[in-house]
């Protein structure tokens, strides 16, 4: 209910090193980042995020993981190396989650704090236990409950 | 010269006591026009303003506020979110 207007503001004015995709419905976005700074982990990379929006949003936090495209696309998308980004693309950042999603982030909030987030890391790794997670976790994103390890980050 | 007024109509407008072109941070519509669940701004869709000064509507913040998650806080400053008293 409160998704419509909202999310068609997003539409007038996007930050610098934002795109959208896709937004031709009010259930699934795909936006792209990039990262402005010269970070050279993510030197001329472009991501792709895709956003869920239950009919809940913004009450709600929206559902948001990095997905990949392969090269076929035109657009070929990785998933960015983070210690807090699993490889099928999850994100584990306590705005995302119930705990810690404010109902006046916006789509544009969110892909900034995703910029700022890989900007401020140099650390070419995944999260602990990456591989484990990836092959068992079945459940619903906003379901999970990440142990945050490591603040600094 | 005499003039008789045989009619007259009142017009007024009004807005709230908020700059005008600011949005409910929520629903990010205009204060002065209603959250998503009413049709017509005014009393029956009133705004509320926290201690803090952060304003909603009244219908957006109860959404997010009658969510435990919310712990009661402020979406704008996750201070603890008191009521303004009318000054």
């Amino acid at each position: 209910m409160f998704a419509t207007k909202r999310l068609s503001k997003m539409q007038e004015h996007v930050p610098p090193g934002i795109a959208i995709v896709k937004c031709d419905n009010l259930e699934e976005w795909q936006m792209d980042i990039k990262i402005l700074d010269q970070n050279p982990l993510y030197l001329d990379q472009t991501y792709r995020l895709k956003f869920t929006f239950s009919n809940k949003y913004p009450i709600e936090p929206p559902e948001v993981q990095f997905i990949q495209c392969p090269d076929s696309t035109g657009t070929p998308r990785t998933i960015p190396m983070h210690p807090h980004i699993y490889s099928n693309g999850i994100i584990c950042l306590d705005l995302l989650g119930s705990a810690g999603w404010s109902p006046v982030q916006t789509v544009e909030s969110v892909c900034m704090s995703l910029q700022s987030m890989l900007t401020a890391n140099n650390r070419n790794e995944r999260p602990p236990g990456d591989q484990e997670f990836i092959a068992t976790n079945r459940r619903r994103i906003r379901d999970i409950n990440f142990v945050y390890e490591d603040d600094n980050v | 010269m005499k003039v008789t007024i045989k009619e007259w109509n009142a017009v007024a407008t009004w807005h709230w006591d908020i700059p005008e072109d600011e949005v409910c941070g929520i629903c990010r519509v205009q204060f002065d026009g209603t959250c998503p669940t009413c049709k017509f701004p005014g009393d029956d869709c009133a705004l509320v303003q926290g201690r803090c000064n952060h304003a909603f509507h009244m219908h957006c913040l109860m959404t997010w506020i009658d969510l435990e998650t919310s712990k009661g806080l402020c979406p704008m400053c996750r201070q603890k979110f008191e009521w303004k008293d009318k000054e």
